[in-house]
This record gives C-alpha cells, structure tokens and sequence, in this order.
C-alpha cells in the first residue's frame, strides 16, 4: 500500500513582486523516486527550502510523513536526508571526519554511528580517501562526498537538489545508480534536476516546473502522451522540391515538418509505419538521401510543447 | 556534542599560527623577564682605577691590596697628560695617588693629605672613592686608637669592609604593592595584543566555517535543536578563550617565577576580563563572515590599533589628549588603566578598577547585542529570500 510522504497543498511563495511558487500542488509516496523537472529559476530549490522549513512562504500546507512540517519539526527532519546542490562539507575535515559529522547531528550512539558512516563510505565508494581532505578530491568525488553525508543516517526520505551539476559522465552515472540502489533499499526520493535525461532515467514519477508553477505531471510514459508529437523523423537530405514537401506534410499522422540546415524533420502524431511512409515519398521521386533515424518525445519535447520554451538552457 | 567536538577539528588549520603567536610572545617575555630578573639585582660596582703609590711603603701596599679586591687596577703611566686622557676615555675611572708620607701620618692619626687624585668632577666615581678612602682611613685610626698596631688594625678594617649587606630590590612605587612585580606588571601589559590576535584569528575562523550558508542550511535541515548549536558554538568558543587564558596565567608564572598574591589576582581577573570582550570581539567580526585574508587583516588592524592607541605598547603618558579621548571607546583602554592602577604606574583606587571591569564587560555585552542584530538579519528568511529572489531574477 502506498503512503503518501509528502503532500504540498496550494503553496505559494513571493519575494515582492515576484511569485517564486504559484499555488504548488504536489504529492508524493513512499517508494517513489520523484522528480522536480524545470529550468533554472523555476522554484524547484524554492520548494525543496520550503519543504525543509528553510523559507517561509505565504500561503499553504505542507505535510511530511503526515506530520505538519514546521522549522522545529525534528522528529520529521531525523528521517530526512538532504544533499545540497552545492557541496557542503567542513575543508577542514577528512573524508571520514565530514560524513561522521553530519551522520552525528542524527545519529548519537557512536558504534552505530561508526557502522553508519562506514556503510556511507562503502556505498560512494569513497574508502580509499577516508583521510583525504577534500581540496584533495576531484568534483565527481566531492560530490560523492556530499551524497554520504546526506545519506549516512540512513534517511527514510531523501532529498537530492541537483546533485550532478558539473560531474563528468562516469561520476554522475555511478550517482544515479546509487540513487536507485538507495531507492531500492527503501527510501523514498526527490530529484530535482534541469539534466532531463537523469530524470527519465531514475525517476517513477515527475513534476515539470516552470515560473513556480507545476505545469505538468506523472510518469514520463504519461507526460509523453500528454503532448500531441509521438515520434520525430530526421532525414539527412541535400535539397527537396516543395511539392514533395508538401506531399509529406499532407501524409497521415504527419501534424508538421521543417526543412532547415540541409535535414527534413518530420514530425508525426501517432501512426505506426511513419518512417516506412516518409522513405516510399522519396524512393518513387528518386530523391537521394543520407542517414535517417527516427526519436521518440522527450521530456524537452513535453516541456516544449506545454511551455513554448526549451527546458534547457543553451549553455547547458 | 558534534558541533563542538567539529569546532575544535576545525581549529586544528589554525593552530600553526596560533603557536607562532603564542611563542614568540612567551620567548620575549622570557627574554624581557632575565633581563629585568638581571636588573633587579644588585651587585656592588668596580671601578677601573690607576693607583700611583708615592709613599711605597708596607702600609701603602696594604691599602692597595684592599684596594684591588674590590675593584680593576689599570697600569697606566703616572703622567698628567695620560691620566686625564684616560679618564675622558673612560679607560679608567679615577686615578689615585697615594702621597709620600702616608704611612708615617696614619699612624700618628694624621688623615689630611694622605691622597691625591684626578677624576672626572661630579662623576658617580668620585663620591664612591672618597666614601671607601675615608671608611678605610677612618676606621684604620680608630683601631690604632684603641691600641691595635697598624697591621691589625688593617685587618679588623679590611673584614669589616667585606661584609655585604643583603640588598633586595623593590620598586619604588605609590602604594608599596610589593606583590606585583615590574616584570609580572609588563606581562600583563603586553597580553592583549596576543589574545586579541590568537582569539581573533583562531575563534572566528572556526566561527565562520561553522556559519557558512551552506553548512548552516545543512544543519538546520537535521535534527539538531539551533539553540543545541548556538549552545555549542558558544562552549567552543568560550572553552578556547579559558585555554588560552589559562595558558598565559600559567606561563606568567613559570617565566617570572613568581605566583600570584595579593594584588596580583587583580590583574588576572582583568586579562580573565579582556578575555571575555576579545572572544565576543571575535564572535562579533566572524558574523560578518570574513574571508580568510579579511580576517588576518581585521585581526592585525585590531590587534595593533589597540596596541598603540590604548597604551599597550606606547606607555599612556605619551599619548595625547585626543589620542586617549578616541581610546576611551576601545577595551583594551579600560584594561591597561586598570593595569596601571594595579601596578601602581597610577595611583590605585580598587572602584576605579572595578568600574573598569564593568566597562569592559559592558562592550562585552555590546558586542553580543551587535551580533545577534547582525545574526538576525543575515540569517533570516529574508535574507535567504533575497539571495534566492537574486538568482531567481538572473534567470
């Protein structure tokens, strides 16, 4: 059976003028490894300090493990595990002496603080560089760093802001299967991220966020068949008539197409045999083409299609 | 305790330069200690003098003899012109001459005429010399008056001239504090500019490492209580200034090899005091989070400011009026008046000490007002609003 863990009910947030999160509405169960999907700016961090009773706001409820959450809720916060976007640990402390502090502010016993901390150790696969310092780290291990003291007291909810910004490929994989590992081991997870990828990756359920308000919201299976556009076809082609264009354009299931920097891109909304109809088009005008291959939507295309805006911002 | 126990982790980057503070200052005290223990004590002076004996006769040699036990014997040439170049040379300090006929006129108890000298006039020497030649001479006749012969009576008057009287040295001061000593007096003297510059430097950091946004946020996000963590900082912060002061008692005592009495323990509750207003002086300056080149420039600003302003290193009587007016409005003002008092540099008055201490201990509290305002607003929702409205606005 599933508990709900956290349920945010019409949260509203505002610096002055600026409404940082609109009447939010979020719920979220046990087990789930939860996204928050949107673009810098877009009040995920805004949420995750409200729900951590960082922020106050102005209008609302928020719920954890059923319990109102409020700034001396620490029967709440002792079950919560919180890895900051930024890496937050002491320079001045070893690898083994940070995680031993932050396991310590939840954790009194010290033998069982010492299994803990070992187990976090283990588990980020940090046990060579237990008495590093971490000026001495590369990002992808302070970032590890980071996640065991987040996670060393053994969190029945977790809550990740961000937490592969500016780690190379191999370092953020080997975070996002620890995050299912923690998942599978029982907690339940928040992501946010604006890496798209990472949350059709690891997530069971998302919320896309844009201007403080959820715009959209369910399985990525779900929220993909929210939008009209099924699958994307690219075809790599020197140049084509307009009355084939046109052609094209008028097949079913085709709702658009665009011609630009020598591609065909079509775009089709449901339809089974899409590619198999596009290449006839071509192959009875003896048109000439080069590599062709087909996308299914992604979250981007959702985003894009809710919000008229790319998810990500270029520089990322 | 983990918040403590992180403190004094954290403390460990400090250290290094807390100890260079810590022994260049015990060095110099230690140094300033053996060169004033060397001060105190009191040793009769030898003069350099030249002895022209013109009687050469066993009794003429006998008070040369004397002479030389007490004092360096230079052969110089008996010539006028050598002896006065000698003595504006300072190669001797004054020339005797032992006249023909001094033998045969002690005995008879005859005393005039018996010398002849160059020195140099109003010279420390003269005053010396005349003082030995007419105790010598004097209890000399006497001895022979009483029927000793001349050898006896040289005997009898060369053992009682060779005894020392046991000579103790004290300062002479207004209210006769004989239990604060000139050397623990500068001890405590010079003690503010190193607490200010080990407590500064040490305590804040570990302070501002504590209170960085990030790890702040992170530790409200558990579940330890703020007051815990206020608490605990608080411990820290307070358990280093205790070190420390304890520290400095115990080596005073070690390096002046005195202990405390009396008026002593005066002193020790002032720089206990100062210790006080030095730890919320810190705790007040790592609020305004400085970063770690900042700190080392607040610490030496303060620490040498004070210093100079406040008579720590320049004696208080040669700072003007308006330098003193301004000074008033530092602590480490109060603490040297107090420290003059009790060292009898001024005149003691016990309520002036303690209105002293209670003016320190009020910018103590000024201090902890100022910081918990600047605590407020730097930690509150609002200012976490408007860093996150920031961001939010760049995008």
């Amino acid at each position: 059976m599933e508990n709900t863990v956290i349920k945010i009910n019409n949260l509203v947030k505002r610096y002055g003028d600026l409404i940082a999160l609109d009447h939010l509405d979020l719920e979220i169960k046990q087990g789930e490894v939860f996204g928050l999907l949107g673009p810098n700016g877009s009040g995920k961090t805004t949420t995750i300090n409200c729900l951590l009773s960082l922020l106050s706001f102005d209008k609302g409820d928020i719920e954890i493990f059923g319990k109102k959450m409020t700034p001396v809720s620490y029967d709440i916060k002792k079950e919560i595990g919180v890895i900051m976007q930024n890496v937050t640990v002491f320079e001045e402390l070893t690898v083994y002496e940070n995680i031993d502090y932050f396991c310590g502010l939840y954790i009194k016993d010290k033998a069982k603080r010492r299994e803990y901390v070992e187990e976090a150790i283990k588990f980020v696969e940090l046990g060579d560089f237990r008495k590093f310092y971490p000026k001495k780290l590369s990002g992808g291990l302070l970032r590890r760093l980071n996640i065991a003291c987040g996670i060393a007291h053994k969190p029945k909810l977790i809550i990740l802001d961000e937490p592969t910004v500016a780690v190379d490929p191999q370092s953020r994989n080997r975070i996002l299967e620890g995050i299912q590992e923690l998942n599978r081991n029982g907690a339940t997870v928040i992501y946010t991220s604006h890496y798209m990828e990472e949350v059709e990756q690891i997530c069971t359920r998302i919320a896309i966020m844009d201007k403080g308000r959820k715009v959209a919201e369910g399985t990525k299976d779900e929220l993909k068949r929210m939008i009209k556009n099924t699958e994307t076809i690219t075809i790599e082609i020197l140049d084509i008539p307009d009355n084939i264009a046109k052609e094209i354009a008028s097949l079913p299931h085709v709702y658009d197409t665009d011609i630009s920097s020598g591609k065909l891109t079509v775009y089709c909304s449901g339809g089974k045999h899409n590619l198999t109809r596009v290449l006839e088009v071509l192959q009875k005008n003896e048109l000439s083409f080069g590599r062709v291959y087909t996308e299914l939507p992604t979250l981007n295309d959702v985003f894009l299609e809710i919000t008229g805006k790319a998810l990500r911002d270029k520089e990322d | 305790m983990q918040v403590f126990k992180a403190m004094f982790k954290v403390m460990r980057s400090r250290l290094p330069s807390a100890l260079i503070y810590i022994v260049c200052f015990f060095a110099i005290s230690a140094i300033i200690a053996n060169a004033s223990t060397k001060e105190n004590k009191f040793e009769a002076s030898r003069l350099g003098i030249s002895i022209f004996d013109e009687d050469d006769t066993p009794e003429s040699h006998a008070l040369t003899d004397f002479l030389k036990k007490s004092n360096d014997i230079v052969e110089i040439e008996n010539d006028r012109d050598i002896i006065i170049d000698s003595l504006y040379y300072k190669r001797i300090d004054y020339a005797l001459i032992i006249n023909k006929g001094y033998a045969e006129r002690i005995k008879a108890g005859d005393t005039s005429e018996l010398f002849g000298s160059y020195h140099m006039d109003d010279s420390f020497s003269v005053v010396y010399m005349g003082q030995v030649l007419d105790e010598y001479v004097n209890s000399v006749k006497a001895y022979i008056s009483m029927g000793k012969t001349f050898d006896e009576a040289v005997t009898s008057t060369e053992e009682v001239m060779s005894q020392n009287a046991e000579v103790n040295m004290f300062r002479a001061d207004n209210g006769g504090n004989s239990h604060f000593s000139v050397d623990f007096a500068g001890y405590f003297q010079y003690m503010p500019y190193i607490l200010i510059s080990i407590i500064i430097s040490v305590v804040s950091l570990v302070l501002v490492t504590m209170n960085k946004k990030d790890i702040r946020y992170r530790t409200s996000c558990s579940c330890l209580k703020e007051s815990s963590y206020t608490f605990q900082l608080f411990l820290g912060s307070f358990l280093f200034v205790f070190v420390i002061w304890i520290l400095f008692m115990i080596a005073g005592m070690i390096l002046n090899k005195e202990v405390y009495t009396g008026r002593a323990w005066y002193a020790v509750l002032n720089s206990f005091i100062f210790s006080i207003v030095v730890g919320t002086m810190a705790v007040l300056v790592a609020s305004f989070e400085p970063k770690d080149n900042v700190l080392n420039l607040i610490t030496q600003v303060l620490g040498l400011g004070m210093s100079f302003f406040c008579g720590i290193f320049i004696p208080v009587e040669v700072l003007s009026d308006k330098v003193l007016s301004a000074a008033r409005f530092l602590p480490a003002y109060w603490y040297v008046r107090a420290n003059n008092m009790i060292a009898d540099i001024t005149q003691f008055d016990l309520n002036e000490v303690i209105q002293c201490y209670l003016i320190q201990l009020g910018f103590a509290a000024a201090m902890v007002i100022i910081t918990l305002l600047v605590r407020k607003v730097r930690y509150s929702g609002a200012a976490i609003g408007t860093a996150v409205k920031k961001a939010a606005a760049e995008h």
